[in-house]
């Protein structure tokens, strides 16, 4: 692994201005992305995660928008803020165009692959088509070359009689098999970075498990890096690297993926771990994490995961705790935002618990009042 | 999807389960919210209280002010095309322009007409006609309808196809022309008779909402319940059926409205509607059609009153239809 | 089921549609009180020989029923039957004036499309901005007001007023030049028909209009907010091929459904156009014939109107089934 990553997020901000408030779908996170290396990104819905790979590509729609932070690709500016002279933020001068971003970024450096294989591909037009198209426009090829291309990428997903089903219609595809259409889509690109949005939330288990093992092996063959966004722990200790666990717009535990399953620093990786069904364990064994997860309209004081969190005590409510590196493993910091840990030195151990039922202790956001 | 009548039908399957999320309350709520919809109240509230206005006052004082209005509803009992008086063409002065051309008075703000009648007071007494003729036509198609659209969804099989390809047949008969056949060959060019004919001409258009809302509720567990239970086919259809299936069928009515004003004005502008010399807008259109060249005006507030009639039932259709559907939100 | 097979069945259930209107029109014209007889006689209906004779000649002394089946049985011979008024095949009749009917609702189609499908596109793209205010706006006096109405302004304006465009007649383009004794050569034939066209067309046209922006601006609002369409947004693809293909496409196809279903209104609506600018149409025809109680012609253009609204809503069915590669030519239930 090379010393400067592929991608750099610092502190992006992306916010909804609705008409109830502002909602900080993405409050401040920061993480890197190295060549080869498959990230996750996890967490339960409306953590902000596919917000937050959304938001690499600048493609948030309104009422969304990406108020800070810095996104650094391949040494280019795709977002980047500053302080004018009037002590107003601004757009950085090196900060791509939406048209450099639109023609040099998305596709050909960075693709996607999105949730929802059926709503995904449009109806009107042929699999073949669409992907030829998109192949035509990232990769500067003549129509005939993209069709090859296209047709090779469906074989290459494998798409049985690529040419016959090149002119065939979406909704003569299976859910599965417009699953590979999109990753063929984001592969015939030749990007350095694909964004995988829970592409297999949609898919029944089986299939599931063929889509993730055809990525991790197109993924050794190409070398090409990933962010995979899922709030599925089984499929981040499948194919994952590096672990990203967010909740409520923040990153509250990053590490190796042994790392994290192993040594688990955050309580809520913890519970999200707990959750999970393992063939080791019985239903019976499951533990759901307790409560709702607040509305990011109206985030908890202090740490924004203490009304549900088991270890949480007085100061929880009060310190809001930036991740932290708590431990390294394999040259690669293990953070955490926990005030439970010394590097945070708040007089955690000297707080008295919260009492109770952690979702009666839900102090000032209602987890069902928001609407 | 199949095509066919399916696709005839799309613009309200899609409004099925309404109720489940929207009550009374707050549809009211949501209709006081929206623009679209309290403009549309408002121009409707206004439109029948001229009606209103003209049917308290059979006496207004500009009959008396020379110019002679030939139409008052008190005297004209039962109602429609009863000729009162035939005016005495010198009685008023004809052919004034409106108050705001230099030959113009306040005594007729929009003019009069070739026989010295004040026009101001026919649009007021036009308004009378165009409000009840849309409004009974509308429920009349609403009723039978409803009653097509129930027992065809309700029973479904042989019944549901016979009454459904009768409601295509007379679907297919563009409905102006079907008005005019009926009107004329079974009532001789009566404004009842046009009020019926539009009434029929527009069942087919609610039975399908009703059908396919019925066809959608049928299923419910409730209907299941009922139907074990022993309660009649025909309470069950009434007491059930037709009340869970109203809220769209409201919204389409409300917007009817304002097209069976429009067949309406059309059927009298060829004289098949109401018969001078009652004060009908588009009867009106059809007199001044003749001599439209010397009073350009007497063609255009008839028009008016039609338009800023029907676009207050659109607007306020539109605001309703918003209203009941939870999906659209601004 | 094929496309073959599919026009084959759509065309097999309309034919007990198209009895259904027979049917109906048949029992309209003949149950009335109107009396085609006495109107032909003019005042001579104390003559009870000349009555009968033309009852006879009719048909009209023959109970409901028989009066029916031989409507019937002409009809599928391709007899329409008699005009008592013109004393004329019915047939021949409506021959003559179907094409100006036909160039006048098409053209209206026309310039509906032609105008409410980029407006409705440009509404749907500014969202809640003032281009779409006002062309909601007109979409709004576009369904409120009567097209014979809008004819009557139109005329008004630029025929009264203006002079610059005639205000009755239509000079039909597939005419010989020599026939009208003004105009030299073809150029000027097609000019002047379209002259005599423009008022007519934009006056019959603009119901529609609105009714297809209407649509097309809710298609198009849906189809951009289609997952296809952030799916080419991440790929780079730009807004303007998003807009005019991506979400077009997708959006089009709601159109020919509406397209079909508005003939009956075109159709309606012709007849009041006509009227208006004095068109030689169907149309009049019809109006005519109504007012003469010629009731053989009043039941023949009912009944061409209805096939006409049935072939059109045939045809749209169809070429909708060709279009969008999702439907699968089911059974309609």
């Amino acid at each position: 692994m090379s010393s400067e990553p592929l991608l750099r997020v610092e502190n992006l901000k992306t916010q909804f201005f609705t008409d109830a408030g502002t909602v900080r779908a993405v409050d401040g996170i920061s993480f890197e992305v190295y060549e080869g290396e498959i990230v996750g990104l996890v967490g339960e819905s409306g953590a902000g995660k596919s917000v937050a790979s959304m938001s690499l590509l600048r493609l948030v729609e309104r009422p969304g928008e990406i108020v800070g932070g810095e996104v650094t690709y391949k040494g280019e500016t795709v977002f980047g803020l500053e302080e004018g002279p009037d002590g107003e933020l601004r757009e950085r001068e090196e900060m791509l165009s939406n048209e450099a971003v639109r023609e040099r970024i998305r596709g050909n450096e960075i693709a996607v692959i999105f949730q929802d294989p059926m709503e995904s591909l449009n109806p009107v037009f042929t699999v073949g088509g669409q992907l030829r198209e998109v192949i035509e426009l990232n990769r500067g090829l003549s129509k005939e070359a993209a069709r090859a291309e296209a047709i090779e990428m469906l074989r290459e997903v494998g798409i049985p009689d690529p040419e016959e089903r090149y002119e065939e219609y979406p909704h003569q595809f299976s859910g599965g098999m417009r699953q590979r259409v999109l990753i063929a889509m984001a592969l015939a690109c030749e990007p350095s970075l694909i964004v995988a949005d829970e592409p297999t939330t949609a898919l029944d288990v089986t299939v599931e498990g063929q889509i993730i093992d055809l990525v991790d092996e197109l993924q050794a063959k190409y070398d090409t890096s990933f962010i995979w966004v899922t709030h599925d722990m089984g499929v981040v200790a499948e194919i994952c690297d590096r672990v990203n666990v967010m909740y409520l717009g923040e990153i509250v535990e990053q590490a190796p993926v042994d790392e994290l399953f192993h040594d688990t620093k955050h309580p809520y990786t913890r519970a999200l771990l707990n959750s999970m069904p393992r063939p080791d364990r019985t239903v019976a064994e499951l533990e759901p994490i307790e409560g709702v997860m607040p509305e990011a309209i109206s985030p908890p004081s202090g740490c924004r995961f203490h009304p549900r969190c088991p270890d949480a005590r007085e100061v929880c409510r009060r310190v809001h705790p930036e991740p932290e590196e708590v431990a390294r493993a394999d040259s690669h910091p293990h953070n955490a935002a926990c005030l439970k840990h010394d590097a945070f030195d708040v007089g955690y151990d000297g707080s008295a618990p919260l009492e109770g039922d952690p979702r009666t202790t839900a102090g000032g956001s209602g987890g069902e009042g928001g609407e | 999807m199949a095509v066919g009548e399916s696709q005839l039908e799309s613009g309200t399957e899609s409004d099925e389960g309404v109720e489940a999320r929207v009550g009374w309350r707050y549809t009211l709520a949501r209709i006081a919210d929206d623009t679209t919809a309290r403009w549309g109240l408002y121009i409707v509230a206004v439109v029948l209280l001229v009606a209103l206005y003209a049917f308290v006052d059979s006496n207004l004082s500009r009959l008396t002010l020379g110019a002679v209005s030939d139409y008052t509803f008190a005297n004209a009992i039962p109602i429609f095309d009863h000729p009162t008086r035939i005016p005495d063409p010198g009685e008023g002065r004809a052919n004034v322009p409106p108050a705001f051309h230099p030959e113009g008075t306040l005594e007729y703000p929009l003019g009069t007409d070739r026989n010295g009648r004040d026009y101001f007071t026919r649009i007021v007494y036009g308004t009378q006609v165009s409000v009840m003729v849309g409004l009974i036509s509308t429920v009349l198609g609403l009723v039978g309808g409803t009653i097509i659209g129930a027992v065809a969804g309700y029973y479904g099989g042989a019944i549901d196809d016979v009454l459904m390809r009768a409601i295509e047949t007379l679907y297919s008969i563009p409905p102006l022309i079907l008005v005019i056949v009926f009107t004329v060959f079974v009532g001789g060019a009566n404004i009842w008779y046009a009020v019926l004919g539009v009434g029929l001409a527009f069942v087919p258009v609610f039975a399908r909402i009703i059908r396919s809302q019925v066809l959608s509720v049928r299923e419910m567990d409730y209907i299941e319940a009922a139907r074990a239970a022993g309660v009649r086919d025909r309470h069950i259809i009434l007491r059930h059926v037709v009340p869970n299936s109203f809220a769209p069928v409201l919204v389409y009515a409300t917007l009817q409205i304002g097209v069976t004003i429009l067949i309406v004005a059309g059927l009298s502008f060829l004289g098949y509607g109401a018969q001078p010399p009652t004060p009908d807008w588009g009867q009106m259109l059809n007199t001044s059609h003749g001599y439209m060249h010397s009073n350009i005006w007497l063609s255009i507030w008839p028009g008016l009153a039609i338009v800023i009639t029907i676009m207050g039932f659109n607007l306020f259709g539109d605001g309703l239809q918003d209203a009941l559907d939870p999906r659209i939100d601004d | 089921m094929g496309l073959l097979r599919y026009t084959g069945y759509r065309l097999l259930q309309a034919i007990p549609v198209l009895i259904g209107i027979s049917v109906i029109t048949f029992l309209l014209a003949n149950l009335g009180p109107g009396d085609p007889v006495s109107l032909m006689l003019h005042g001579q209906e104390h003559d009870q020989e000349l009555i009968r004779a033309i009852e006879q000649r009719y048909g009209l002394d023959k109970p409901l029923h028989e009066r029916y089946v031989t409507y019937m049985s002409g009809l599928f011979r391709g007899d329409l039957g008699q005009s008592i008024h013109h004393n004329r095949p019915v047939a021949d009749l409506m021959l003559d004036r179907i094409g100006p009917t036909l160039l006048l609702v098409l053209s209206a189609y026309a310039f509906a499309l032609v105008t409410a499908i980029p407006l409705g596109v440009l509404a749907a793209k500014r969202r809640n901005e003032p281009t779409d205010h006002v062309s909601r706006l007109v979409a709004l006096f576009g369904v409120s007001t009567p097209s014979f109405w809008i004819g009557i302004v139109l005329i008004l304006i630029f025929a009264v007023t203006l002079g610059w465009f005639p205000s009755s007649g239509l000079i039909y383009p597939w005419r010989p030049p020599s026939t009208y004794r003004s105009i030299d050569g073809h150029l000027e034939l097609y000019y002047e028909s379209f002259r005599h066209l423009l008022l007519p067309m934009i006056a019959l046209g603009t119901l529609q209009m609105a009714t297809i922006m209407r649509v097309e601006r809710t298609q198009m609002i849906e189809s951009l907010q289609g997952e296809y369409v952030k799916l080419a947004r991440a790929y780079g693809v730009s807004e303007r091929t998003i807009l005019r293909k991506h979400a077009f496409q997708v959006a089009q196809l709601p159109i020919i459904t509406i397209v079909g279903l508005n003939l009956s209104t075109a159709i309606g609506g012709a007849v009041l156009i006509e009227t208006v600018f004095n068109i030689n149409g169907m149309g009049r025809l019809f109006i005519n014939a109504i007012s003469q109680n010629d009731y053989q012609l009043v039941m023949g253009i009912t009944m061409m109107l209805g096939t006409l609204f049935v072939v059109g809503v045939i045809i749209t069915d169809i070429s909708y089934a060709y279009i969008d590669p999702r439907v699968t030519y089911g059974e309609t239930d």
